[in-house]
């Protein structure tokens, strides 16, 4: 089936020069072109499109409501916003319709490079009505408990950027969406953020107040499949994956920026899991079931029920926000490496390690029961690196004991 | 020792007399040095005659040094190169009037006086006098010079997002255009490798079958149809774009123009349409604007920035109007009319919307400052208080307005074509 991009502009000129920049990929996308909200509505009655992208200002229907109306309508499209405007009101209201946000000007060859990494996530997540479920997700759902104290927080006159800092540098969910806003070139960065705390000083408090009790953009978890103890131990061991990756990348000489993705990715790798029970209750139940009673992991359980993992559908959801894709591929492949593209240590050597380090030490219902695979170590060269790197996670944690 | 005694209390009367009114004399001295406002007496010829302590404080001048003293010339070292004709003005006008920020020089620093002029005449006394009262305005002169450019910063931070769009918007286009004439560029390489090929091979002959193969092949692959209708156009709407970029930069540059504190003669219609240039993005949404300029105006002397700042205010005024009743877009744009005409002495500029009307009961309101109907954050309830007294306190001018609900409003404003200081 041919990859559908319908682009929607109220000036014309734009839609023109889109068309023209972008018509060496003509071979490859059926490219539309719609003058406004109601048009491109009335192009999605006749075919269904893989990605929309839409301008935000327009008479009449403007971006925010033509996106609400396409997630409605059609799920499965991903939702683009490429727009001049960038003020703050602008973000609150698309932050949540909109899978990107692009600012004009862009340069073609960057939005191309944007739809053919959207067009690239379907290879991830193969099974058509998961991808439906996620492409409709608005938000990750926070620990309650997080979720609270932020919202207390933010509510006070003056609220304390570090105790922020640290709510929302520990909360999966909330990490992911600071990213997904800062990296959505609404900020023009010339490099993607990958740490939550380098997001919310370029957010700023303000905004961030708007975002989290104007604009709600983040919500509270819910799901009556895992219990409170199951969410905590979900956190600890996100938490501690998240600090060991990122030692583990220090041991690897990894900059500041792998560092920071190894931490960010290590935080989100189990994300898939609150997912699953929040938002596809029906099949994790099945999968929870399955792993209890043939006593596998979760790893196994998900791919007998839903042919695909855990990892692969928060990363599925991560590459459409645009966080950053070394991100997205620890995300997607921690618990089977081998099943990516990668030829050197990355993020995703880092975490595949630490989970499973980490898994080793508990005991929880929830674990994925995936074993290190050393073969995927061989071929990376890091084959004796990892007894390096348990005994330096080791005797920290000797230290941590003893202190 | 009678007539002693009778002449007694004659002298007695006499001395208590004049004690009495060297008291008073003293008492009114003393009562006038106390006054903390400046308070000179000049007489018609501008000659110095009264003096108090607060003009002695204010211009580091005692009495005694400019007694007698021309006003112009008593040592004051006044800003103004007409000060002479100035005072001299007062004196023959012999009318009451205010005189606001008078610059002069202190201790090396410019201050500024805000005076009163009251003529005192009572011929049979023989009293015809210029009584000045007034005090160091500097403080005051400072902070409403600050404030105006507050406004000033905050109406074009208003106007940034938009600007930003307006600008955004043309570059997406032409960065796009550019592209692809990047991209088409090959395809016209080869052709004319392809045609300089040819015409080798002509002149010996037929065109060889590979020649023509490459050509047709070339053809095939560039689409040169398509390149030579798009091309042009591609070329054309880029021009457009760094066209429309330009006019809204140079429209930005003329709004923002530090204004002069003096008042300069402008062209208001120009004004006007670059004021409508620089707000486009807040009404092309809603609206279409439509004007209608008396060509033969003549300059109108104004403070450019603040004029302009008017307009602004009534024009995103008019836009928020229409977007209140036209909402959901089905029943098309707006409208907004700028019209100007010259009105014997006056020029008159209007604006009119085809917005929602202003309420009868909020009518009596409109121009009182914090008044707003406007959602929080939509505006602060300023904008028309300020043009009421850009408009009436600073030039001198008229503004008003017909309203009439669900059909429109129209603000007019009149403008002197005299300056009324001149």
């Amino acid at each position: 089936m041919a990859k559908r991009i319908l682009f929607v502009d109220d000036e014309p000129m734009v839609l023109n020069g889109l068309q023209r920049s972008l018509r060496l990929m003509r071979s490859e996308w059926e490219m539309v072109f719609a003058p406004g909200g109601n048009e491109a509505l009335a192009a999605m009655e006749k075919q269904t499109f893989d990605i929309i992208v839409t301008d935000m200002r327009m008479p009449g229907m403007d971006g925010a409501q033509l996106l609400e109306e396409v997630q409605k309508r059609s799920p499965q499209t991903l939702r683009m916003v490429l727009s001049g405007q960038s003020d703050r009101e602008t973000i609150l209201r698309s932050v949540n319709p909109a899978h990107q946000f692009i600012s004009k000007p862009c340069e073609a060859e960057e939005l191309k490079s944007r739809l053919i990494r959207a067009f690239a996530l379907k290879d991830l997540l193969q099974n058509p009505g998961l991808r439906e479920l996620v492409t409709k997700l608005d938000n990750l759902p926070s620990l309650p408990h997080v979720y609270l104290q932020l919202n207390q927080e933010l509510r006070r006159p003056e609220p304390e950027l570090q105790k922020i800092d640290e709510l929302i540098g520990a909360d999966m969910a909330m990490t992911a969406k600071v990213l997904k806003l800062v990296n959505s070139a609404f900020f023009c960065l010339p490099c993607e953020i990958s740490r939550a705390s380098h997001a919310i000083k370029l957010l700023g408090l303000d905004t961030l107040r708007a975002l989290v009790l104007t604009a709600h953009v983040f919500e509270r978890f819910e799901s009556d499949l895992l219990s409170a103890e199951d969410v905590q131990q979900i956190s600890d061991h996100s938490l501690a994956v998240s600090n060991s990756a990122r030692k583990i990348a220090v041991l690897e000489h990894g900059d500041q920026r792998m560092q920071d993705e190894a931490f960010t990715a290590g935080l989100l790798h189990d994300a898939g899991k609150l997912i699953l029970a929040s938002t596809l209750r029906e099949h994790y139940g099945k999968v929870l079931e399955h792993s209890a009673k043939a006593d596998v992991g979760l790893f196994a359980a998900e791919h007998e029920i839903l042919a695909c993992s855990h990892g692969q559908i928060a990363a599925y959801l991560f590459g459409l926000w645009g966080l950053p894709g070394t991100i997205v591929e620890a995300v997607a492949w921690h618990n089977e490496p081998a099943a990516s593209l990668s030829v050197k240590f990355s993020p995703l050597a880092a975490v595949h390690v630490a989970s499973v380090y980490h898994e080793e030490k508990s005991s929880s219902r929830l674990r994925d029961r995936t074993p290190i695979d050393s073969n995927f170590l061989t071929a990376i060269g890091c084959a004796e690196r990892e007894k390096v790197w348990r005994s330096k996670l080791d005797a920290d944690e000797q230290k941590g004991k003893l202190s | 020792m009678n007539s002693a005694a009778n002449l007694a209390p004659e002298l007695l009367t006499r001395e208590a007399a004049q004690e009495a009114l060297r008291q008073a004399h003293e008492e009114a001295e003393l009562f006038i040095n106390s006054v903390p406002s400046i308070l000179i007496e000049i007489n018609r010829d501008a000659r110095i005659k009264r003096w108090n302590l607060a003009a002695t404080k204010v211009f580091g001048l005692t009495k005694a040094e400019v007694a007698g003293k021309q006003l112009a010339e008593c040592g004051i070292q006044w800003l103004r190169p007409d000060m002479r004709v100035e005072i001299e003005s007062w004196c023959a006008d012999r009318e009451s009037k205010r005189v606001d920020a008078l610059p002069f020089v202190v201790n090396g620093e410019t201050r500024f006086l805000g005076l009163t002029l009251n003529w005192i005449s009572a011929p049979e006394a023989g009293i015809d006098q210029l009584l000045i009262i007034g005090s160091d305005v500097t403080e005051r002169e400072i902070l409403s010079q600050q404030l105006r450019q507050a406004q000033k910063l905050e109406a074009i931070g208003q106007l940034a997002a938009g600007i930003a769009h307006e600008i955004n918007t043309p570059i997406q286009y032409v960065g796009d255009n550019t592209r692809f004439l990047q991209e088409s560029w090959p395809a016209f390489q080869k052709l004319v490798a392809i045609a300089r090929e040819m015409r080798k091979e002509a002149r010996q002959g037929p065109i060889s079958p590979q020649t023509l193969e490459q050509f047709d092949a070339l053809s095939k692959a560039a689409d040169f149809e398509y390149l030579q209708t798009e091309i042009p156009r591609a070329i054309e709407q880029s021009l457009d774009g760094t066209q429309r970029v330009g006019k809204i930069v140079r429209a930005m540059k003329e709004f923002s123009h530090p204004g002069s504190e003096e008042k300069r003669s402008i062209d208001i219609n120009k004004a006007i349409e670059t004021t409508i240039t620089v707000a486009r993005n807040e009404w092309k949404y809603v609206a279409e604007v439509e004007t209608h300029f008396d060509l033969d105006l003549p300059l109108v002397p104004c403070h450019a920035g603040e004029f302009n700042q008017v307009i602004l205010n009534l024009l995103i005024n008019a836009a928020q109007a229409i977007a209140q009743s036209v909402a959901d877009g089905s029943q098309g744009k707006g409208k907004i009319v700028v019209c100007t005409t010259r009105d014997e002495d006056w020029a008159e500029i209007s604006i009119s919307d085809t917005g929602a009307g202003i309420p009868e009961a909020v009518r009596s309101r409109v121009f009182e400052p914090f008044f707003t109907t406007k959602a929080v954050g939509k505006g602060t309830g300023q904008g028309l208080a300020l043009a009421h007294t850009a408009i009436v306190r600073r030039h001198g001018g008229k503004i008003w307005f017909d309203s009439e609900v669900g059909k429109g409003t129209t603000f007019y404003i009149r403008m002197p074509l005299q300056s009324p200081e001149a």
